[in-house]
């Protein structure tokens, strides 16, 4: 076992323990924070897969922006009652069996799929993984279309969410 | 560089469990869009792997808008909920049960 592989299972290990604790804890900031800690190893794991870019976007956008966006709600809304009751519905069992069943059957596919090695010719000619011009080149040229619909769809979730966390005013 | 993908696709297939059981089980909106993050994070480290493996850079780009997507569906989701706060305190998916105050 190298290195790289002792890392990756530290990464994978450490990840499925901060987000079952995430997915647990009572107090909200307390999951953000374990969910904070699941960001940046799965940062680390796109690492180690090469793909540099990704690992940047993941802790520049999800740990940096989207999670930030989420505690400063946590901190608008007020939660006192969150702590004395019950954090799962009555129903978690059943939430527990779907969530196994999907695992499972996510896992057998995995076995199943075949993951058969492909031809090393191609491999060999590829650019090299995860670097800045050969992302760059693919998302302005076969996903140029794509790419600026990503823009559109990310303009209207801002002009979604202006209209709908604006207070009402008297006249409206 | 030696990652096994059978493992990075597993790993994908547990956290997106975990998210699942969030979803359906926790009481607290938050909580519930919280655990979507982290099932879109699974499906990106699959996205990543089948990259990886593939040594194509196309599962990278679509990890890319999935992350957009995420950022907009985040923007969105945390407006309606402050927006449900404003009509009645807290964030319990179970007291959301009028259509119209």
């Amino acid at each position: 076992m190298t290195l790289i592989t002792a890392t990756f299972y530290y990464m994978a290990a450490a990840s499925v323990a901060s987000a079952l604790l995430a997915v647990t804890r009572k107090n909200p900031v307390h999951s953000m924070l374990w969910v904070l800690a699941l960001f940046l190893h799965v940062a680390g794991i796109f690492l180690l897969l090469g793909a540099e870019f990704l690992a940047a976007v993941q802790v520049i956008v999800y740990a940096g922006a989207i999670l930030i966006f989420y505690l400063f709600v946590v901190m608008l809304i007020n939660l006192p009652e969150e702590e004395a009751r019950p954090r799962f519905g009555n129903h978690w069992p059943f939430a527990a069996a779907v969530a196994l069943c999907f695992a499972s059957v996510a896992w057998l596919a995995r076995v199943g799929a075949g993951l058969a090695p492909v031809g090393t010719r191609e491999a060999a000619e590829a650019a090299p993984q995860g670097s800045l011009s050969a992302i760059g080149m693919a998302l302005f040229g076969p996903f140029a279309l794509p790419f600026e619909m990503a823009s559109l769809l990310l303009l209207a979730a801002i002009i979604g969410a202006v209209v709908l966390a604006r207070r009402r005013t008297a006249g409206s | 560089m030696i990652v096994p993908v059978g493992a990075v696709l597993g790993l994908s297939a547990v956290l997106f469990g975990i998210g699942v059981f969030g979803f359906l089980a926790r009481r607290n909106i938050i909580l519930m869009l919280i655990s979507v993050e982290v099932m879109l994070n699974a499906v990106n480290l699959s996205l990543a792997g089948f990259s990886r493996h593939l040594q194509d850079l196309r599962g990278q780009v679509l990890a890319l808008f999935v992350i957009a997507v995420a950022a907009a569906e985040v923007g969105v989701g945390l407006g309606l909920v402050i927006a449900l706060n404003r009509n009645k305190p807290g964030a319990a998916v179970a007291d959301l049960t009028k259509l119209k105050w």
